[in-house]
């Protein structure tokens, strides 16, 4: 079962509030914050790059993101993959060595710090998808 | 204590949770007199045996009994006590010491249950012989349950595989925890030179919080994963070919372990290397596919078991794609009929895997030719040839897995 997009502008604002999701959750944001593994996600039906780190001193929550590859850090971690792929990743039906065996995400830089990343960010299934389901039923998978 | 004693410790406490003396003494294995010697010298700081022996007690006086056949003197044990080494905890544990026992004969005729049976599952269950002859309720309670279970239909001796399970399972659970207070309470505090009297306290506190908790989280994980399992032995029975054997079920195995982690282990020392060993378990853990699962780690190896080959061919190139960092992974996998067996898997499938693992290099999957047939398109198998593998008198065909097109 495939759910798709209706535009870029939509993507863009779910997976921004999945961002939002981790970085305030209280339990994975610090988290993620301490990993400190700034990442690079390619969308490439979407054409849209965001960049993600943890937030620095002064900055609110434990994420910082932009939506673009002009930004003053490097990333760690590069993973490419479709709309449809990282919205069946945050719902936990995206298992990511075999998306990668099966080509559906492309990893990149140090991967090892991806693989170190999954347990954390597991918790956001649920919150992924209990938003779906109240602001997004459509793209539920 | 006389007999006027033990009436008036009895009187104290009518609900029963505490024992005489002298019952006290047979329950520890220890004669009356040397209990009341080991009181006098102080040996029980932290109960007030005066109103007779609760459960906490006994266990203790057990404790000693064990540490004197093992040759600690009663100047030895007198020291460790005053430094908090040996400090009884988890009362409620051990709440049964206080309550009905049975011999075998007794514990046979209230269970309905045969004596050389009971003896039998006392062995499958991994406890003591000596288990034996100190029976509690709660244990004829389980022989009850056995005795349900073999009357409903199913065979003893697979009931008695299953019970072994139990058995291992649950001992390696209690050690865990037991370690985990041992570990990160007991020690430091004696490290840090806590009094005794501290130590009991802070003991008793923690476990009276931490310990309740487990049977719980236990329970609960015990039905998630028998809900898994569900699952699977429905795919199972949907995806299975027929021809198999009865009692034997087809299953992927891969066997991972870290190549050169001998050497790693004199570069970094134990500590280190057992670090390493825990994070790489926990990411194979961690990044399995749901109908793949870790059936057991033997230091740095893991065996994992799934119904589905593909997805585990799968997951083994990805992982390898992820795991860029010295000591790399190396991995085998094969495809076969098995023997399910006391939780585990035997024959000579499974060997057949362990041996294709072993001829693996740093960063590679091999799987012999069953698991390129299940396996999907997107994935290139380089054909390494026959070769020898130890122990089978015939050579395996093996292949090197990986992404398509990057060969």
């Amino acid at each position: 079962m495939t759910a798709q997009f209706e535009s870029t502008e939509q993507f863009r604002a779910v997976i921004d509030r999945a961002m939002t999701l981790m970085s305030e959750d209280p339990d994975m944001g610090p988290k993620l914050r301490d990993a400190d593994v700034p990442q690079r996600y390619e969308f490439d039906d979407m054409d849209l790059v965001v960049n993600a780190r943890a937030a620095r001193q002064g900055e609110q929550g434990n994420l910082y993101w932009e939506w673009t590859d002009d930004v003053d850090w490097e990333p760690k971690v590069k993973l490419t993959m479709s709309s449809e792929v990282a919205n069946s990743y945050f719902q936990g039906k995206e298992n990511v060595p075999v998306a990668i065996a099966r080509r559906r995400i492309k990893a990149g830089g140090d991967v090892k710090s991806a693989l170190a990343l999954i347990p954390i960010t597991k918790p956001v299934y649920g919150l992924y998808r209990s938003m779906l389901e109240s602001d997004y039923p459509q793209l539920v998978v | 204590m006389d007999d006027n004693d033990e009436l008036a410790a009895n009187e104290q406490n009518p609900s029963g949770d505490t024992l005489p003396a002298a019952e006290a003494a047979e329950r520890a294995g220890v004669s009356l007199s040397t209990l009341r010697r080991w009181v006098a010298l102080g040996l029980f700081p932290k109960h007030d045996t005066s109103k007779g022996w609760g459960p906490s007690a006994i266990a203790q006086a057990r404790s000693l009994v064990k540490l004197r056949e093992r040759g600690y003197s009663i100047e030895q044990l007198q020291e460790a006590i005053d430094e908090g080494r040996i400090v009884g905890y988890a009362d409620e544990l051990v709440a049964e010491m206080v309550g009905e026992r049975f011999t075998l004969k007794e514990a046979a005729k209230a269970s309905g249950l045969k004596a050389e049976v009971i003896e039998e599952l006392i062995a499958a269950i991994g406890l003591p012989a000596g288990a034996l002859e100190d029976l509690g309720a709660e244990d004829v309670e389980m022989f009850r349950h056995f005795e349900t279970a073999v009357e409903s239909g199913f065979p003893r001796d697979a009931l008695l595989q299953t019970v072994r399970v139990y058995g291992q399972a649950v001992s390696k659970i209690a050690d865990a925890e037991v370690r985990l207070v041992h570990l990160h309470v007991h020690e430091p505090l004696l490290r840090d030179g806590v009094s005794s009297e501290r130590i009991a306290e802070q003991m008793d506190g923690i476990t009276e919080e931490l310990l309740p908790l487990f049977s719980p989280v236990i329970d609960h994980l015990h039905r998630r994963f028998l809900n898994h399992f569900v699952e699977q032995d429905i795919v199972g029975h949907m995806e299975s070919e027929s021809g198999g054997e009865i009692g034997q079920v087809r299953v992927a195995i891969a066997f991972a372990d870290l190549a050169g982690y001998t050497q790693l282990t004199e570069e970094v020392g134990d500590e280190e290397a057992a670090g390493i060993v825990e994070r790489f378990v926990a990411n194979v853990n961690q990044s399995l596919p749901d109908e793949a699962r870790i059936l057991k780690t033997i230091g740095d190896e893991v065996m994992i078991v799934s119904a589905d080959s593909a997805s585990l061919t799968d997951w083994a190139v990805g992982f390898q794609v992820l795991s860029n960092e010295r000591p790399l992974p190396r991995i085998g996998i094969h495809c076969g009929n098995v023997v399910f067996r006391d939780g585990d898997y035997f024959g000579r499938e499974v060997n057949l895997a362990a041996r294709v693992a072993a001829r693996a290099a740093a960063g590679e999957v091999l799987v012999t030719w069953p698991v390129v047939e299940m396996a999907g398109k997107h994935l290139e198998f380089e054909r390494i040839g026959e070769v020898q593998l130890k122990g089978f008198s015939h050579a395996t065909e093996l292949f090197l897995a990986g992404l398509a097109g990057e060969k």
